[in-house]
């Protein structure tokens, strides 16, 4: 046998190729040492010498702490090296703090861990990286998020005293025109009443506004209270009734109310669900003309609760995709020309959504531009007393069962692998609801508030299935997903997408220079071929898709366009044919089996040659069981977050976790058999 | 003829309230601040007492917590008026003694039903 190279003792597999065990170890990004048992460099890579600006003489057969002119002799490594490690032979996540001379003060990740016993036995590797930079930008952003919370704070205090301010003239505006208008009344003066009706009108509108004002700070303030009364169901939609009857009929508009009589009482804040219905009710005979609108009220089992479920319907201009997902964010009306040809300060339906989430409940959108909408309150038929935590700014008082990540590492509070549903959403209300509804069904749930934290608690919960929103600030769902994906321990947890509505951001945002969704038709891609024009006929263009069917069709209209086709299957298939041929375009499915679309434009975004290239992201807007089985574990089903239904949320987790069953909470048996 | 104090620092609120109240039926007295309310419910035992909150000098809480204090004048309902629409001013108000509170600006129909509500007892023992 010939005698070990590099390491004492060295592997069969590196004899006879001594600089394999260096190159290797060069190669290696982070700094590298290998101790001895006595603490001496035994050897060191390039990154390390690189990073720490030392020579190799000064480095190799000295002991740890007299490198560097004794830089390295810190008590918390000797700690490390010399009491942790030899205790447990591994020791991960170790952070290093220390003023090295010639690089100045850095924060070191530190991993250590012992060679298994035999012919490395002793030898110690201690991997370092440099984590300075990252944990700068982590009290930057803490900062930054401390003053955006303050400046929240400012902002609905300001808005609390601002609108007191205003209500004390307003008081008399208000006042002395009523005065005027019983004077008028009984001094038989009706010259004036029209006018004096006006004075009183705009005022009362304006007091509406500012009381808007005021309950939307008061949310956000976490202010808002609930008072919960009994009342009859029946009782309040005639309210709402008589109170918006005059307005839609004076746009022409046939009012139709469904409520069945024996709809009999519920338990929630009376004024606040009148409130929600009149904002509803009232918006659509606004934007609805010379059409119908539909107020029906039902009650409606689920989860083994009674729910009222309150639903205004009208023919009126609709929304689109684009306006429905700005529909309840304070401020925003669907078009800025809306506030010019409607009025109205946008508080309405922002107010609406936070009054239904206070009492435990929502209210969805389901519209069609220029079709109408139909706006859904649902709420608990008994709202329960405690409201749902602190709806207005996220995190401040977290929900009793939201892991805290302080106590994440604590191992005891961990639940057995394979038990829990991860929650990743950023969205506190949407968190809060799913750990109700799946709490409710049995399960185990922990949430994240961002895909960073996401990916770290996967990993450290090994759940059975996970929740993934699509749009969040830090990493997106598919980001996430890729992450989730790219992990053997965690590429089989079933992982259910949800997205608010199909959004051609997320084709974007990797990097996709157009979108489209399947079936294509025949219109929408020769406009985005045109766009992205072709200058000397016949251009090549790449199809990436692995369904065979839609890439003939896909080719022929192609190649009527004038373009030469090539094909490809899957995201690896694709990036070997692009070596060979650079194509002035690709058509991008996303979900492929082998390398996926996302896998696949990362790739070519990452190639200097291949930056430029066009990519059309083409993907199913509706997953059909078809669909279902091609997406094979990677995503199990994508919801619609809108209007889904907890039902069918419910059955979706049910599905996931049934069908993960199998392969992943039985594998002993599986080995032992 | 029934006799409603109204405290209230502020000049044309008083006005208001006073002339439509008095176009309703009532004789009103007046005061500008909690102490002279005070003085004023001992000296002229009125039927009902409206009461601002932030007042000079002596409060509206402060005020209505001396009255409620008061074996002679307690049994005298006080409804809060407050410009502070605030869940909690309600909840202060009522602590202090208040029997009833309602918000600025005055929505006549609704203070008339709290005063129809807080006098109608009264009236009751009274009628047999």
């Amino acid at each position: 046998m010939t005698e070990p190279v590099v390491f004492d003792g060295a592997s069969p597999l590196t004899a006879g190729m001594p600089n394999f065990s260096q190159d290797l170890f060069d190669t290696v990004r982070e700094p590298l040492l290998i101790l001895d048992a006595a603490l001496r460099v035994h050897a060191a890579n390039r990154a390390f010498y690189d990073t720490f600006q030392v020579t190799l003489a000064d480095t190799e057969n000295r002991l740890i702490y007299e490198l560097g002119n004794g830089q390295w002799d810190i008590a918390a490594l000797r700690t490390l090296l010399e009491d942790i490690v030899p205790a447990s032979s591994v020791f991960n996540d170790f952070e290093l703090e220390h003023d090295f001379p010639s690089i100045g003060r850095r924060v070191m990740l530190l991993n250590a861990r012992k060679l298994r016993q035999g012919s490395h036995a002793e030898l110690l590797v201690l991997a370092m990286e440099d984590i300075t930079i990252r944990r700068r930008g982590e009290g930057e952003i803490a900062k930054a998020k401390e003053a955006a919370e303050t400046s929240n704070r400012t902002k609905s205090l300001f808005l609390a005293n601002m609108s007191h301010e205003l209500r004390t003239p307003l008081n008399a505006i208000l006042g002395y025109s009523e005065i005027l208008q019983e004077e008028v009344a009984e001094l038989d003066l009706p010259q004036f009443s029209a006018d004096l009706a006006k004075i009183s009108g705009a005022g009362k509108h304006l007091l509406g506004l500012i009381n808007d004002i005021l309950d939307l700070s008061k949310i956000e303030a976490g202010k808002m209270e609930l008072h919960l009364e009994r009342f009859e169901i029946a009782e309040l939609i005639n309210e709402v009734v008589s109170t918006i009857a005059i307005q839609a009929r004076q746009n022409g508009n046939n009012l139709e109310v469904l409520c069945p009589p024996d709809i009999g009482v519920m338990v929630a804040d009376l004024s606040k669900v009148r409130q929600a219905l009149l904002n509803l009710a009232s918006n659509a005979a606004k934007f609805t003309n010379d059409g119908s609108i539909k107020l029906e009220t039902e009650r409606q089992v689920m989860d083994n609760a009674d729910w009222i479920v309150f639903r205004v319907s009208d023919t009126g201009i609709g929304l689109d995709a684009d306006q429905i997902v700005r529909l309840f964010q304070p401020f925003t009306q669907a078009d800025a020309s809306t506030t010019r040809k409607f009025g109205g300060t946008g508080l309405g339906l922002s107010l609406t959504r936070r009054f239904c989430q206070i009492m435990s409940g929502d209210v969805t959108v389901h519209s069609v531009g220029g079709e109408g909408s139909v706006f859904t309150i649902k709420l608990p038929a008994v709202v329960p007393d405690q409201p749902l935590g602190d709806i207005g700014i996220e995190d401040r008082r977290k929900p009793a069962a939201v892991l805290d990540p302080a106590t994440v590492d604590d191992v005891e509070s961990l639940p057995a692998p394979g038990t829990c549903v991860l929650v990743i959403d950023d969205d506190p209300v949407q968190r809060e609801l799913m750990q109700r509804y799946l709490g409710k069904e049995g399960f185990t749930v922990r949430t994240a508030s961002g895909g960073v934290e996401g990916v770290r608690l996967a990993r450290q919960l090994a759940p059975a299935a996970i929740t993934l929103d699509v749009m969040m600030p830090d990493m997106d769902g598919w980001s996430v997903l890729s992450a989730l994906k790219a992990d053997r321990a965690l590429r089989d947890v079933p992982v259910i997408m949800l997205t608010m509505v199909d959004d051609p951001e997320r084709g974007f945002a990797l990097g996709a220079s157009d979108y489209a969704t399947k079936p294509v038709n025949r219109v929408r891609l020769s406009q985005i071929v045109k766009k992205h024009m072709c200058p000397n006929p016949p251009c090549p263009v790449l199809l990436v898709d692995d369904d065979a069917s839609f890439r003939d069709v896909t080719r022929a209209m192609l190649e009527r366009e004038g373009w030469s086709v090539s094909e490809a299957e899957n995201g690896a298939a694709a990036l070997k044919s692009m070596q060979a041929h650079r194509p002035s375009l690709i058509f991008l499915d996303l979900i492929m089996p082998v390398m996926n679309g996302f896998e696949f434009a990362a790739a070519v975004r990452h190639h200097p040659e291949w930056r430029s290239i066009p990519i059309i992201v083409i993907t199913s807007q509706d997953l059909d069981s078809d669909d279902r089985r091609r997406l094979n574990g990677y995503v199990h089903t994508i919801l619609q977050k809108e209007g889904a239904s907890r039902d069918s949320l419910l059955e979706q987790v049910r599905d996931a976790l049934t069908d993960s069953n199998t392969p992943r909470l039985a594998p002993q048996k599986t080995l032992d058999a | 003829m029934t006799t409603i104090l109204i405290v209230e620092d502020n000049e044309m609120n008083r006005d208001m309230l006073s002339r439509r109240l008095q176009k309703r039926g009532f004789e009103i007295i007046l005061a500008l601040e909690g102490q002279a309310g005070i003085d004023a419910a001992a000296a002229s035992k009125p039927d009902l007492i409206l009461m601002d909150l932030s007042l000079p000098v002596m409060d509206g809480w402060q005020a209505t917590q001396r009255l409620k204090a008061d074996s002679d004048l307690r049994q005298i309902p006080v409804i809060a008026l407050s410009a502070h629409a605030m869940e909690t001013d309600r909840e202060k108000a009522l602590q202090a003694g208040c029997d009833d509170f309602d918000t600025k600006p005055i929505d006549m129909p609704r203070l008339m039903a709290k005063i129809e509500a807080l006098l109608a007892p009264r009236a009751e023992r009274i009628s047999p």
